[in-house]
C-alpha cells in the first residue's frame, strides 16, 4: 500500500515536473528579412508571429519572434544581426539574404555555435543553412508565360520585363518564360528589357518600349516593379495583356482596372510561418526539412479573386 | 574660437568626461536590466579552434553544455559592440577632422562603397588562394581609392570655392554611381583566405582586429589634431577661416588634406568590411554618412567648426552603437531605435550648448568680478572686454 502510494506520489511529482518543464520551455527565433520598407516582408513578419502563437498554444511552449530586419537593405547589418542574435541566445534564425556573399560566414558561425539557420525568399546557397523556402524561379517564369499565352489566345507579340541584368533569380525567370514560349509557335518574343528596379525606371521602360513597338500585345513581367506606382500603364485596359509576378497592395488596382490580367502571388505570409515551422521542428524534435529546397507555390490572382485576396493584406500588414 | 589649450587632466577641461560617464551609465543600465542568457559553452580543441562542450547525463546521453551569462556584460557581447562600432568610429574620426574646419563630408558612405568595390575587384582576381602580395595590393587599392575620393572632394571644394555640402552631395551620387557601373549592382566576393583569416582571426573566440584598428586610428587622429602643428591649423580654420588666412595658414591645402583624411578613414573601414564580411557591392554603406556625422556630433564636434576630438568621435560612435545593440538586449522592438538615436543626437547637442553657455556665464561673472576689483583698487577707470569662448 505504502509502496503504491509512494509510486503514485512519485509519478504525480514527475508529471508536475514534466508539465512545469514544458510550460517553462521558451524558444526565441530571430527573423531577418531584407528591409522593413517592403510590404512583402511585413507579411512574412505577421506569418512568423502568427505561427509562433499557434505553435506555442498547440505544443504548450512559448515561442518568441525577434524581428531584426534593417530598415533599408543592408547585408552588413543583416550579418551583424545574426551575430547579435547568437549572442542574445536565440534558438534559431530565419533570413532572407540581401547579399549571400556577405552572410555566408555569419550563417556558418551561427550554425557552428549550435543555432540552426533557415532561409526564405533569397538563399545563401554556399552556407551551412538547413533549407530555403522560396520560389522556384524557372517554374515562376514558365507560369508567367503559360498564363499570358492563355490570356492572348496563344498568339501575338510579347516583351519580357526583367529587372537588374545580373540578378541570378531574374535571369532564371526570364529563361523560364523563354522555355515555355517554345510551346506556342504563334507567340513571338520581341526582347527582354532591363532597368534599375525602381518603379519609376520600370514604368518609363515600359512606356519607351511601347512607343517604339506598338505591335506588342502582351507583357511578361517577371517582377511587378512598374505596378508599384499609380498610373504606370498608359495603354487602354485590355488592349495589351499583362501577367506579372507578386501581388502587392499597390498592384491590385491594375487588376481591378483591367490593365493587368493575372498576378502571380508569392507565398509571402508563408515565408515567415514556414520558416518558424522548420526551425521549431529542428530545435524541438531535431527533424530536418524534407529537402534543402522547399518550394513555395505561386497563387494566380485575377479580377475574380482580387477582392478576396486583398483581405489578406488587411490581416498581414500592421494596423495603422 | 576654441583652440584647445594644453591638455590638463581637470574634469572640466576633459571634454570627453561626459561621454565616458554616459557610456558607464548606459553600461550599468544594460547590465542590470538586460538580464541573463544561456549560451552554449565552448572550449579550444587541440588545433586551437573553438568547439562545443558536451556533458554526459547520468543515463549516458551526451548533451551540449550551457552557461548562464549576463546578456550585456559578457566578453562576446562587448566585443560584438566594439566590432559593430569600429566601421562607424573609424569614419567618424575622419569626419570629425572635416567638421572641425566647419566642413562636412556627405560622400563618406559612397567613398566606403567605391573603395570596397575597387578593392574587391582586385582581391577577387586572385581568388581564395591569393598570397600576401595580392592582399597588400588589394588593401593598398582600397585605401588608395578612399584617399583619392577625399582628395577630389577637397580639391573641388577649394578650387571652386563651393560649400562642401554641395560638392560632397554631388560626389556622393558620383562615387556610388561609379561603383554601380563597375559592378552592375552585383556583390563581389571570393577573396584570398589569408586576407579574410587575418581580419576575422579570433583570440579566445573574440574578433579583436576591427577593435584594434579602431583604437589605432583614434590614437593617430588624436596625435594629429592635438600634438601636431597641422592639427592646430585645422582648429584655427574652423575657428575663423579669414583670420587663419591672414595669419599665413594655407587654408586650401589644409582643406584638401582634411577631406583626404576623411577618404582615408573610409578606405580603412572598407578594408575591414571586405575582410570581415567577405564581399563588396555598390550598395555598401548606404546612409552611413548620417550615422558617421551623428557619431561625430554626439562626440562633441561642432558643425560651426573649431571643436571636436578623435576620442570624442570614437566615444560618440560607441554610445550610438550601445543604444542600438542595447535595444536588442532589452528586447525593445528595433523600430524604436531610430527614434531613440535621433533623440540622443539632439540631446547631446543641447547638452553641449548648455555646457558652453554655463562656461560663458562663469567667464562673464569672473571678468566682471575682476573688473569690479580693478575699479575699486584704482582711481583711473579701466575697461576690460569679456572674452567669449
Amino acid at each position: 500500500m505504502i509502496r503504491k502510494l509512494g509510486l503514485t506520489v512519485t509519478s504525480l511529482l514527475g508529471l508536475a515536473a514534466a508539465t512545469g518543464f514544458a510550460a517553462d520551455k521558451t524558444y526565441t527565433f530571430g527573423v531577418i528579412a531584407k528591409s522593413n520598407n517592403n510590404p512583402v516582408f511585413q507579411a512574412a513578419k505577421t506569418g512568423a508571429e502568427d505561427e509562433a502563437a499557434k505553435l506555442s498554444k498547440e505544443k504548450g511552449v512559448t515561442i518568441k519572434i525577434d524581428w531584426r530586419t534593417p530598415n533599408e537593405e543592408d547585408p552588413q547589418k543583416q550579418a551583424d544581426a545574426v551575430e547579435q542574435l547568437v549572442n542574445a541566445g536565440a534558438n534559431g534564425i530565419a533570413i532572407s539574404a540581401s547579399d549571400a556573399n556577405k552572410l555566408t560566414d555569419a550563417i556558418d558561425k551561427a550554425v557552428d555555435s549550435g543555432v540552426p539557420v533557415v532561409m526564405f525568399d533569397s538563399d545563401a546557397p554556399k552556407s551551412k543553412r538547413l533549407a530555403i523556402f522560396g520560389t522556384d524561379d524557372i517554374d515562376c517564369g514558365q507560369k508567367v508565360m503559360s498564363e499570358l499565352a492563355k490570356e492572348m489566345g496563344g498568339k501575338g507579340v510579347i516583351a519580357i520585363l526583367a529587372g537588374n541584368q545580373n540578378a541570378p533569380n531574374l535571369q532564371k525567370r526570364v529563361q523560364g518564360v523563354k522555355d515555355e514560349a517554345k510551346k506556342y509557335p504563334d507567340i513571338k518574343i520581341l526582347d527582354s528589357y532591363y532597368h534599375k528596379e525602381t518603379p519609376q525606371d520600370a514604368a518609363a521602360k515600359v512606356e519607351q518600349v511601347m512607343q517604339a513597338h506598338p505591335e506588342i500585345t502582351g507583357w511578361a513581367m517577371v517582377g511587378g516593379w512598374p505596378l508599384f506606382t499609380d498610373n504606370a500603364i498608359k495603354f487602354a485596359p485590355g488592349t495589351v495583356k499583362v501577367v506579372a509576378v507578386d501581388a502587392l497592395p499597390a498592384e491590385l488596382g491594375y487588376l481591378r482596372s483591367g490593365h493587368v490580367q493575372v498576378l502571380l502571388a508569392q507565398q509571402v505570409y508563408e515565408w515567415g510561418s514556414k520558416s518558424v515551422d522548420m526551425l521549431y521542428d529542428k530545435v524541438a524534435d531535431n527533424k530536418n526539412p524534407p529537402s534543402t529546397f522547399v518550394k513555395g507555390e505561386l497563387i494566380p490572382i485575377t479580377k475574380d479573386n482580387v477582392d478576396e485576396f486583398a483581405k489578406n493584406w488587411e490581416k498581414w500588414l500592421p494596423k495603422k | 574660437m576654441a583652440l584647445p589649450s594644453k591638455f590638463s587632466f581637470s574634469f572640466s577641461k576633459f571634454p570627453e568626461g561626459g561621454l565616458l560617464l554616459a557610456i558607464v551609465v548606459l553600461g550599468i543600465l544594460l547590465a542590470v536590466f538586460g538580464g541573463s542568457v544561456q549560451l552554449p559553452k565552448f572550449q579550444n580543441n587541440a588545433q586551437g579552434k573553438p568547439e562545443r562542450v558536451f556533458e554526459t547525463k547520468p543515463d549516458g546521453q551526451k548533451v551540449p553544455a550551457f552557461e548562464t551569462v549576463n546578456k550585456f556584460f559578457n566578453p562576446r557581447t562587448l566585443i560584438q559592440i566594439a566590432k559593430d562600432t569600429s566601421f562607424f568610429a573609424i569614419m567618424a574620426v575622419g569626419m570629425t577632422v572635416v567638421i572641425i574646419t566647419a566642413g562636412i563630408d556627405l560622400s563618406v558612405g559612397a567613398t566606403y562603397a567605391l573603395a570596397s568595390v575597387c578593392g574587391a575587384l582586385v582581391l577577387t582576381q586572385y581568388g581564395s588562394s591569393g598570397g600576401i602580395g595580392a592582399v597588400i595590393l588589394g588593401v593598398l587599392v582600397t585605401i588608395g581609392v578612399g584617399v583619392l575620393c577625399g582628395f577630389v572632394n577637397g580639391a573641388m571644394i577649394t578650387a571652386f570655392n563651393v560649400h562642401p555640402f554641395i560638392i560632397t552631395l554631388g560626389t556622393m551620387a558620383i562615387y556610388r554611381g561609379i561603383a554601380f557601373v563597375q559592378t552592375n549592382g552585383q556583390s563581389i566576393g571570393g577573396f584570398p583566405e589569408a586576407f579574410r583569416n587575418f581580419v576575422r582571426q579570433e583570440f579566445n573566440g573574440l574578433s579583436l582586429v576591427p577593435l584594434i584598428v579602431m583604437i589605432v586610428v583614434m590614437i593617430i587622429g588624436g596625435i594629429f589634431l592635438s600634438k601636431m602643428a597641422i592639427g592646430r591649423k585645422v582648429y584655427a580654420i574652423g575657428g575663423n577661416e579669414t583670420a587663419s588666412r591672414y595669419s599665413g595658414i594655407r587654408v586650401g591645402s589644409v582643406k584638401v588634406l582634411v577631406y583626404a583624411i576623411s577618404g582615408l578613414t573610409a578606405g580603412i573601414a572598407a578594408v575591414l568590411s571586405l575582410g570581415y564580411y567577405g564581399a563588396g557591392s555598390s550598395g555598401d554603406g548606404s546612409g552611413y554618412e548620417l550615422n558617421v556625422i551623428a557619431a561625430a556630433v554626439v562626440g562633441g564636434a561642432s558643425l560651426v567648426g573649431g571643436k571636436g576630438t578623435a576620442l570624442g568621435a570614437l566615444l560618440g560612435a560607441v554610445i550610438l552603437q550601445m543604444i542600438s545593440n542595447g535595444l536588442v538586449i532589452l528586447n525593445i522592438p528595433q523600430n524604436y531605435s531610430q527614434i531613440v538615436i535621433g533623440l540622443v543626437v539632439i540631446a547631446a547637442v543641447l547638452f553641449d550648448q548648455f555646457n558652453a553657455w554655463l562656461a560663458n556665464r562663469r567667464l562673464l561673472a569672473k571678468t566682471s568680478r575682476i573688473k569690479k576689483e580693478v575699479i575699486e583698487s584704482s582711481d583711473t577707470p579701466v575697461s576690460i572686454t569679456p572674452q567669449t569662448k
